[in-house]
């Protein structure tokens, strides 16, 4: 059962409680309910995947980009291995469209590049550079990845500047949606017993003899003895709550630029990113590339940008401009006109730059999954699977569930079907004929299954995230009010309560003349 | 369920544009036209524009919006065109064939013999004007926020900013007051108005809503909903000025940004766009460059008055039944080019100078005193003195086929706006 609202009680006890419903926390709730079904999983928003989450680039990287050694590389490269088993049951599009790391002049630093004969710069470009990269992917496990010439890149991806160099593509790099997959996770954790509670923030949580006894919400209590801490930007609060912390997340922003896919289906193929040999900012975050999303907008990003606010998903003007002149060298001539939306996500990053998993030597049953940034969506198969070592470790029961399935239903998508398919959904259900988005050909159907699913969406970016109404190039301008009102029906309310994103956001002030009443 | 239907005719919106071709086609003759609106009505975002100042060319009087499509879905209605609401276009090929859904009949494949685009626009976000901050709920276009009002009857918000000043920014500025919500200002990035003077007069003046010229948003504010938006003035390449940025407390952000011509079926048909206009080349009879696809309206580019989307409705609607009835064989076009004080022209082409052919046109910049002319090879066919000319209002000038008497074989046709002294 999923439960919602504010009301409902929340479990006396539970065997274990994970904290934020983000990709880590859900991946490690569909893993533990493979051993047991007594798992609350606990998120202060009012959607799952509703903070950092949401705004990853959706990108399954190799763990090339990665410093050798690292917690981060090697689930990350272990991660991106583990994909296509991961999703395979989820019924969440994932695709392996590779990744095309170009060499340009600048790739180089100045400090060498400026002293050195054109020539031997020319031959570091295009010899040494390109088997450096092969041979650092080597050393952390990845293979697949070749060499290309400049004709090879331009075959493969026409508009790259003609500046490259030399190329060398890692066929391994892969998209999903980070929401998409992250519903579909929590989804089959609560199909197979785990209960989900929005809206729910952890206060506290009381150890007792050095032993996790009770995680306290601002909805109640529950009695349980394995808290997994995967609360993103937050998660070095709830770990200081148990005493289980001495770590610190410094929020760091990445924003994003998406381009209507009329327009920019098919301007890159394969992500798209240049490889800089110098910059602090590349140390810390990969710098970002151009990819094509699976439903082929053409996408910029992400930024890194270190801030102190952990909320602050604002984009300035600086950071948009930042993006258009960086990729402006890659891709000349992109088509600028065509942004239909900026996003920005921020990022839970520690000091060290590494995730920090495992289980608190001072809280016992306390086992934090922090400081997962960037290749955290990648990495979550081989998190989930290294979390679940230590929760076994910790008591759970190494033997599988019988009666786990791990079948997620995924319902229809209109857009995605032949007229067959469609004609026959129609006949089943009229509401597959009544097309309510136009930008992104979604019907009324859609709408009311993600209204009703596993986990209902219960407002309008829910819904959005789901089905992608409103994510088109009108930007729900012409179907923003009918969602509304879909919603309102659906879910037995005043229109006028629906909110785009919970508690706060709320999009009518009332209906007209209520003012005008109001003054009299 | 596999249902082929092959009309004469399949006009895709019914708005003013949809409405004046299916009823022009009628009248020209055709008598299986098809009609295909995506919404529970007709007469596309004409329901929504309750205020006035409609129809004084067509109809010699002013009437509301509603009015003003009433008058055209009343005579559609009497003239037999087959009307699908609630029908979806999915896809058009470039051989005409228009796959479209709807709740009743699912699936229906269209072959028509002629096309009509008449998908009109839609309005530009805030993503499209690059307008950095958060993105909380209460950023709404004024189209929408008017659809909201008028039709749903429900408030997108209380303590409004406007920005942009275009049309239905200024029209909403003043709903929003009648409403009782307050209007904080209207913020325009331009040192001129982007609507037409009357409503500029009408719906800020009279209401004591403050313009600022050369201004725009810089930030939004708030995380869930809207709690200020910051606003500053611009220098001359219209980049804010930081020393005059100040915060603006409100619960909404109202853009009248720009409208853009909504041409994605037009463009997976293969028809070819004009980059300034954003809608399809067209010649005399709005045909574009596709075989039998005609276009009208504001998805060729964004009228001023809607009686002007009326008179290019008529002409492609006349033009479709043409090619139906009379299997017109395409001559090779001329080039109509926007000269001095010109941005664009619709026609962008002309095919036949054997007929009565309306231009419609927008200047760059305000002038006064000026003539606008048409030239054929450098040799003036018609003209006309404009006291003062704005770039937001549209220049209809029409050439009778007696003035293109002797511009046979004409290989350019010239639209320019020149100081009056030089005689029209």
């Amino acid at each position: 059962m999923m439960q919602q609202d504010k009301q409902s009680d929340l479990p006396r006890s539970a065997e274990v409680v994970v904290i934020g419903a983000g990709v880590s926390g859900c991946s490690v709730a569909r893993e533990v309910v493979k051993y047991t079904p007594d798992v609350v999983i606990l998120e202060k928003e009012s959607d799952v995947s509703d903070a950092t989450t949401k705004a990853n680039n959706a990108e399954i990287h190799s763990g090339i980009g990665e410093k050798y050694g690292t917690l981060k590389q090697k689930l990350n490269v272990r991660g991106n291995r583990l994909y296509d088993e991961f999703v395979k049951d989820l019924g969440v599009d994932f695709q392996r469209h590779g990744l095309l790391i170009v060499i340009t002049p600048r790739t180089l630093p100045e400090s060498i590049t400026g002293r050195l004969p054109g020539p031997v710069v020319n031959f570091l470009l295009e010899r040494i550079v390109p088997r450096l990269i092969l041979a650092s992917a080597w050393r952390k496990g990845i293979k697949g990845q070749r060499i290309l010439s400049r004709e090879e890149i331009f075959r493969m991806e026409p508009h790259v500047t003609r500046n490259a160099v030399a190329g060398v593509f890692d066929p391994s790099y892969g998209m999903v949606a980070p929401y998409k997959l992250t519903i579909a996770l929590a989804e089959n954790a609560v199909q197979n017993g785990a209960k989900l509670f929005l809206n729910t923030e952890v206060t506290d949580i009381r150890v007792e003899d050095g032993r996790v006894r009770v995680v306290v919400t601002d909805r109640g209590e529950i009695e349980t003895s394995l808290v997994v801490n995967a609360a993103g930007v937050f998660a070095d609060e709830v770990a200081d709550m148990a005493g289980a912390g001495g770590f610190r997340i410094h929020p760091r922003k990445g924003a994003s630029l998406l381009f209507d896919r009329d327009v920019t289906r098919d301007y890159v193929r394969s992500s798209v990113s240049e490889f800089r040999m110098h910059g602090k900012v590349e140390k810390k975050s990969k710098g970002g590339g151009a990819m094509p999303t699976l439903e082929g907008n053409l996408q910029l990003g992400p930024t890194a940008i270190e801030g102190d606010d952990k909320y602050d998903t604002s984009i300035s003007a600086d950071e948009i401009q930042e993006i258009f002149d960086r990729f402006y060298y890659l891709l000349p001539g992109f088509p600028r006109a065509a942004m239909i939306s900026a996003f920005s996500g921020i990022r839970a990053a520690t000091e060290e730059e590494d995730f920090v998993i495992g289980a608190s030597e001072g809280a016992h049953g306390f086992v934090n999954v922090a400081g997962i940034q960037s290749p955290g969506l990648a990495s979550a198969p081989a998190i989930a699977e290294m979390v679940m070592g230590i929760l076994h470790d910790l008591g759970i029961p190494r033997r599988r569930r019988d009666d786990y399935n791990p079948k997620r239903p995924a319902p229809p998508r209109f857009a995605e079907l032949d007229n067959e398919e469609r004609d026959r959904l129609i006949e089943e259900d009229p509401r597959y004929g009544h097309v309510i988005c136009r930008c992104e050909y979604v019907t009324e159907a859609e709408a009311v299954n993600a209204i009703h699913a596993i986990i209902p969406a219960t407002n309008m970016d829910a819904v959005k995230r789901r089905t992608r109404i409103g994510m088109g190039r009108c930007q729900g301008g012409f179907c923003h009010y009918r969602i509304a009102q879909i919603l309102a029906r659906e879910l037995g309310v005043p229109v006028t309560e629906i909110t785009k994103d919970g508690e706060g956001s709320w999009l009518f002030a009332g209906e007209t003349k209520s003012f005008l009443k109001a003054e009299r | 369920m596999n249902k082929t239907r092959k009309p004469e005719l399949a006009v895709i919106g019914a708005g003013p544009a949809g409405l004046g071709a299916a009823l022009a086609a009628s009248k020209a003759g055709l008598n299986d036209i098809m009609l295909i609106e995506r919404d529970i009505e007709l007469g596309g975002i004409l329901p929504q524009c309750i205020h006035d100042g409609f129809g004084s060319i067509v109809f010699k009087e002013v009437l509301t919006g509603p009015q003003y499509a009433q008058r055209f879905i009343d005579e559609v209605e009497r003239a037999n065109v087959d009307v699908r609401l609630r029908t979806m276009v999915l896809e058009m090929t470039g051989d005409r064939r228009v796959t479209v859904v709807n709740d009743r009949e699912g699936i229906i494949e269209i072959e028509p013999k002629s096309v009509v685009l008449a998908m009109g626009c839609r309005e530009r976000t805030r993503h499209q004007v690059m307008l950095p901050g958060f993105r909380p709920a209460g950023v709404i276009t004024a189209g929408a926020a008017q659809r909201d009002i008028n039709i749903e009857g429900l408030m997108p918000g209380r303590k409004i900013v406007i920005l942009g000043s275009g049309d239905i920014g200024l029209i909403m500025a003043r709903r929003f007051v009648l409403e009782g919500a307050y209007v904080e200002g209207v913020y325009e990035i331009m040192d001129h108005p982007g609507g037409l003077t009357r409503n500029v007069v009408q719906c800020l003046n009279d209401f004591d809503i403050p313009l600022h010229l050369s201004h725009t948003a810089t930030f939004i504010h708030g995380r869930k909903r809207v709690e200020a938006v910051s606003v500053a003035r611009v220098d001359e390449d219209l980049k804010p000025i930081k020393e005059t940025e100040r915060r603006v407390p409100c619960d909404t952000l109202v853009l009248s940004v720009g409208l853009i011509p909504e041409n994605e079926l037009s463009k997976h048909a293969g028809v070819e766009l004009d980059p300034v206009t954003g809608g399809p080349f067209v010649d005399e009879r709005m045909e574009t460059s596709v075989d039998g696809i005609f276009a009208c309206g504001n998805v060729v580019n964004v009228f001023d008055l809607v009686d002007y989307v009326t008179h290019s409705a008529e002409v492609a609607g006349r033009g479709a039944a043409e090619y139906v009835l009379e299997g017109r064989k395409k001559e090779a076009p001329v080039r109509v080019v926007p000269g001095r004080n010109v941005k664009y022209v619709v026609p962008q082409y002309v095919s036949d100078l054997d007929r009565d052919i309306d231009f419609y046109f927008r200047v760059e910049h305000p002038e006064r005193a000026v003539a606008a002319r048409i030239l054929a090879d450098g040799r003036l066919l018609a003209g006309k003195k404009h006291r003062m000319v704005r770039p937001p209002e549209m220049i209809k000038q029409s050439a009778s086929a007696v003035d293109f008497a002797g511009a046979g074989g004409a290989r350019e046709i010239t639209v320019e706006v020149v100081a009056g002294e030089e005689q029209a």
